[in-house]
């Protein structure tokens, strides 16, 4: 069996890819960034936040209703940053303070199917 | 530094001396009934937009869970938006299942009673069996509906005390025409949580918490320098209703690399668009009623719609919160996030999700702090709530909340618009 791959010149974000990759709603991405431990949510972003730029000058190149699926694969582990940026820059801990653990929340775009 | 206290309303200019609030109104189960029975059944509640039924045939099913109703909103074929009651005349079945969809007709998928979209009944299979059943007689229950400024509001009384624009008392008027329509896009985000909805209304109504709760998402790009506890001001009541003027932090220029890269992406809805203010094209920002005295540092008019609507016009959009009383002490939160479009490509999509995630953080803190609340007010020591002077807009709102309980709160005929000057 073979895993999925990322697009070549992304190989550096191989390793985040079983944790993110397969995750396929921002409620998805919220759970999994109360699981992480905070170690790795920041190897994470650290790895990700400073090419976040570079990602997508090569993803413009794509029609985004119609990503292959090394792209599209791409495109997952980096909405996970949406998550683990949160936790990282904001909180500086996985979780927001006083909530519940774990927390779930119903989030819906009206008119627009998100990756 | 810009001197704020002639801008600042304190709880007893507006005559607004009791202090106290009784816990029990956040604990019983009995207040809850007479919430139901004498606010919810007799306040008009918004529950939308129009352009969420923008063409004929275009319908939206909304669960109204304070009073278990099930509501389609149907824009008929004359252009009139109606407001139905989902439930078949035959044998009362929920007939429509979609959540939104556009049609002519509804078809009932038990035994097939057809109505047209304007609720009346069009067909019932072997209608020959029914002699009782007179058609003209057995459309789909309408439910009173009007709109103002783009949204939709229902009233649950079977003749309402007054007209929306009564129930508006000037609030309408200050915010006549202001651009809502500019925003049609919004994500939603929707929880319930274990603590009495008025938890979550009084939060909303002050800035006090501002730099305690949220002092690592909201302080550093909300709480201005002159204006440490972020006191609103300017609060104006309209009846029930009110609006406040809050400010922001225009220092802040957020530097870490993810936030600042969805800066330069797709501004976040909370976000002041500076190029915009400053060519005169940002929306709510130029509209009279908002920001009336042009306060420094100017950040959002923070508007409550009695009983259970707050709303924030930002440069780039408007924030909508909405607080629905399950029981005593559990409630369902909606917010929408509204702006001027749906994600062109891909790094608006990431911008736009981050911009929710960041909302739905800051929202999550303060249904964290309900539901703690909840936990010490039902723990029964404490027999009433301390509402301060800088928190006017919950005692005013408690004054609101006995009168409708007491059976009044509306005024027919009459503009009650006060400006607490």
């Amino acid at each position: 069996m073979t895993t999925l791959q990322l697009p070549e010149q992304f190989a550096f974000l191989q390793p985040f890819v079983a944790t993110w990759g397969n995750l396929h709603t921002q409620d998805e991405r919220y759970r999994k960034r109360q699981e992480l431990a905070y170690s790795d949510l920041k190897a994470f972003h650290a790895a990700l936040a400073p090419r976040l730029e570079e990602i997508f000058s090569y993803l413009d190149g794509f029609d985004p209703i119609a990503l292959p699926e090394q792209e599209a694969l791409l495109l997952r582990v980096i909405l996970g940053l949406t998550e683990a940026a949160q936790a990282v820059e904001i909180f500086e801990q996985p979780h927001v303070p006083y909530a519940p653990f774990p927390h779930s929340v119903k989030m819906e775009w009206v008119g627009y199917r998100p990756h | 530094m810009v001197d704020i206290s002639q801008y600042m309303t304190k709880a007893h200019d507006m005559g607004l001396v009791d202090g106290t609030v009784p816990v029990e109104y956040y604990t019983s189960p009995e207040y809850f009934q007479r919430e139901q029975a004498m606010i919810f059944r007799r306040a008009w509640l918004m529950v939308g937009r129009v352009e969420e039924v923008g063409n004929p045939g275009d319908f939206v099913v909304r669960k109204i869970p304070t009073l278990s109703a099930n509501v389609i909103i149907a824009h008929g074929k004359d252009g009139q938006v109606r407001a139905f009651h989902n439930s078949c005349s035959h044998r009362g079945v929920a007939l429509v299942c979609e959540e939104r969809g556009n049609a002519l007709t509804f078809r009932c998928p038990y035994h097939a009673w057809l109505y047209r979209i304007d609720g009346s009944l069009n067909a019932v299979p072997s209608a020959q069996d029914f002699p009782h059943v007179d058609k003209a007689k057995n459309g789909l229950a309408p439910i009173h509906l009007d709109t103002w400024n783009g949204f939709i509001f229902l009233n649950f009384a079977d003749t309402p005390e007054v007209s929306l624009r009564e129930f508006l008392a000037g609030l309408d008027v200050m915010l006549d025409g202001a651009p809502f329509d500019q925003f049609p896009f919004y994500v939603q985000v929707t929880d319930e949580i274990d603590c009495n909805w008025k938890n979550l209304v009084n939060a909303f109504n002050e800035g006090y918490h501002v730099a305690i709760l949220h002092q690592k998402t909201l302080r550093p790009a909300v709480v201005p320098q002159e204006n440490p506890h972020l006191n609103y001001l300017d609060i104006k009541q309209f009846g029930p209703h009110s609006a406040g003027t809050v400010q922001r932090n225009f220092d802040y220029n957020p530097d870490a690399p993810v936030l600042s890269w969805v800066y330069s992406q797709m501004l976040p809805t909370s976000a002041p668009d500076q190029q915009a203010i400053a060519e005169g094209r940002a929306g709510f920002y130029e509209h009279p009623g908002i920001n009336r005295l042009n306060i420094p540092n100017f950040g959002t008019e923070t508007i409550t719609i009695f009983p259970n609507i707050s709303l924030q016009p930002l440069a780039n959009g408007y924030l909508f919160y909405q607080f629905w009383p399950l029981s005593h002490n559990r409630m369902r939160m909606e917010v929408r996030i509204y702006s001027r479009h749906a994600p062109k490509n891909l790094r608006e999509e990431f911008a736009m999700a981050h911009t929710l995630a960041a909302t739905r953080d800051v929202v999550v803190e303060d249904m964290a702090m309900s539901r703690l609340q909840q936990i010490g007010l039902e723990t029964g020591g404490k027999k009433v709530q301390n509402f301060g002077e800088n928190e006017p807009l919950l005692r005013m709102f408690t004054r609101d909340y006995e009168a409708y309980l007491a059976g009044g709160g509306m005024l027919p005929g009459q503009d009650s618009a006060e400006a607490a000057e």
